[in-house]
């Protein structure tokens, strides 16, 4: 028989209308906070889920650098796909117009499989690139369009100049990534040979795990089996200051928005004390028969758990709800051209719905036990003699 | 012996002006009997009550209850204490007036980790009289009924020591007598030590030992 929670629902059904209010408002408090929270964190998920995506779309899911047997690297588990490369910084010339850029040369004959990021025109043959659409952009230059492309660090001691080759545009991508769009051409293996004439093999290789496989685990097997002779790093380890960043922001977002459950654990504060005094005198029959302090917290802290906590379950559940109709309806729209996305993306973790809990509970605990406390230390004799 | 109060002393203080109640207050209650304290309003003898019932605290002496000295108990000893050994029926009733007649009376069972046990209960009120009062809040009752089921409560526990701070205090005459002869049945059935006190010499001879608290201390 858990008679505390029967006393603390009978103190609420009971309580005056005043304290009915002010539970309501606390009530209502809590449940904006968690609605605003689930929301919020969502929406944080949804945009860096769509970052992620990009960036591993653009450098896949695992980077050796290095040079190790491909043949072994594939029978690795958990490995999808692999993407050889070579990578350089190089000049694009155009008339007079230089620009610095990283050239990467890999596997043309996987580009479409192994890039997520889409192509306008093609991907690249021999003696094709495909560039950034903002560096094509700066360069003037489109679809069809030749250029020169050099490795001013592979010049020949021979001659005194580097290899220039002159290439064809087959495609122009758009990441919206970092400064990739800016930033990178892509060309083929063969090309990349002949312009970097100083490198003697690979520079490393790109790697694309099989979905429904954890990144962490996949890359632990390969530090066991290449560690000692190649570079192994996630996307996470390559983009660490971005992550880093990222983190950052969704734990200022959580610190911020836990500020609403504050103001709302203020009036729960408020509304319980009302209570408190109102039931003064219960609490001192209770005591009489033998309630010890704890008790009588415990019926406080039920007492803000069965107000508040009702409040956040609706706020946690409205939350959720509007997450799952927001995947299913695309009801809530924003600009395409921004974002490169047409509705609002909403990501829920079980990790959000268990820090969400967590925070409303330990602020309806702390508010209850705060108002609790001083009751629980009521002198039986006065209260007795409370008269309201 | 059931309870020993060993010269106790109590005073109030209001500002500069220091009230002493009770001074040198000693009483000794043994299984069975019934103590009745008479004296005028203000004499000190509901503070004598809450201090025996561990509700306030003494300045000085010692309560021995069932040969523990309650001076040495914390907090949550002295709730078990309350619990299990002493039942309180009060002048007021102080019945909880969210609870039916019935789980008022269980209450002190329930607090005490138990089920409540519904046939005890059931078969108190049907001795009391009150069996058609089970199912009604205390508002519904009238003030011999709720002073009757106060003494249910009390009772429950099967606590001991029975504390009864002015229970006619409030009640008629005919509703006076039919508690003061209950306290009386109670006594010869369950052997449970009676404290009452009044200021109603006719309810003061049901005592075996009947005393008056004159100037914070008592006189036989």
């Amino acid at each position: 028989m858990n008679w505390e929670n029967i006393v603390s629902k009978r103190f609420s059904n009971s309580s005056q209308k005043q304290g009915r209010i002010l539970g309501r408002f606390s009530m209502v408090g809590m449940g904006v906070g968690c609605f605003a929270m689930i929301v919020s964190l969502s929406v944080m998920n949804g945009f860096e889920s769509l970052v992620h995506e990009k960036l591993k779309g653009v450098e896949g899911d695992i980077r050796i650098v290095g040079q190790i047997d491909e043949a072994e690297l594939i029978e690795i588990s958990g490995v999808d796909e692999i993407m050889p490369y070579m990578e350089r910084r190089g000049v694009i010339e155009n008339g007079n117009d230089r620009r610095v850029v990283s050239l990467k040369a890999v596997d043309i004959q996987k580009m479409a499989t192994f890039y997520t990021f889409p192509i306008r025109g093609k991907s690249p043959l021999v003696g094709e690139v495909v560039m950034g659409q903002d560096l094509a952009y700066r360069l003037g230059k489109d679809v069809g369009d030749d250029l020169m492309i050099y490795s001013p660090i592979d010049q020949s001691f021979g001659f005194g100049l580097p290899p220039k080759m002159k290439m064809t545009i087959s495609g122009i991508f758009s990441t919206r990534v970092l400064d990739y769009d800016d930033r990178y051409v892509y060309l083929s293996l063969e090309d990349g040979n002949k312009l970097f004439s100083r490198k003697t093999g690979l520079d490393g290789i790109d790697i694309r795990i099989a979905s429904n496989t954890i990144i962490s685990s996949v890359k632990s097997k390969l530090v066991d089996e290449f560690g000692h002779q190649v570079k192994i790093q996630s996307w996470e380890d390559l983009n660490k200051s971005l992550v880093d960043a990222m983190k950052m922001e969704r734990l200022g977002t959580i610190v911020i928005l836990s500020l609403i459950f504050l103001v709302a654990a203020f009036n729960l504060v408020a509304s319980l004390s009302l209570i408190s005094i109102q039931k003064i005198k219960e609490v001192g029959i209770l005591k009489a028969m033998g309630a010890s302090p704890i008790s009588i917290q415990k019926i406080m802290i039920r007492l803000g758990l069965s107000r508040a906590g009702k409040g956040a379950a609706y706020g946690f559940c409205f939350g959720v709800i509007l997450v799952f109709l927001q995947n299913m309806f695309e009801f809530i729209p924003i600009p395409s051209d921004i974002y490169f996305i047409s509705a609002l993306p909403m990501v829920l973790s079980p990790k959000d719905y268990f820090i969400v809990i967590l925070i409303s509970f330990i602020i309806i605990l702390i508010a209850s036990f705060i108002s609790g406390r001083k009751l629980s230390q009521t002198n039986i004799k006065d209260a007795l003699l409370w008269s309201k | 012996m059931i309870l020993q109060a060993k010269s106790i002393c109590k005073s109030f203080s209001n500002g500069k002006n220091k009230l002493s109640v009770l001074s040198d207050f000693s009483l000794d209650v043994k299984s069975g009997q019934i103590i009745t304290i008479m004296g005028q309003s203000g004499s000190g003898k509901s503070t004598a009550l809450n201090i025996i019932g561990t509700l306030d605290h003494p300045d000085s002496g010692d309560i021995i209850l069932n040969e523990k000295n309650i001076q040495s108990l914390d907090e949550s000893e002295l709730s078990v204490l309350r619990n299990r050994d002493i039942g309180f029926v009060f002048q007021f009733h102080h019945l909880l007036p969210e609870f039916s007649a019935l789980e008022n009376v269980l209450m002190p069972q329930w607090i005490n980790g138990k089920d409540g046990d519904n046939l005890r209960a059931t078969s108190l009120f049907e001795k009391m009289d009150l069996s058609n009062r089970i199912s009604h809040l205390p508002s519904q009752l009238s003030g011999g009924e709720r002073s009757r089921v106060a003494v249910i409560r009390a009772l429950m526990n099967q606590p001991r020591l029975l504390l009864a701070d002015e229970p006619t205090g409030n009640l008629d005459e005919k509703n006076a007598n039919k508690l003061i002869d209950l306290l009386c049945e109670i006594n010869e059935d369950f052997q449970q030590a009676i404290v009452l006190t009044t200021h109603n010499p006719h309810v003061a001879k049901i005592g075996h030992k009947q005393y008056i608290l004159e100037n914070g201390s008592l006189s036989e």
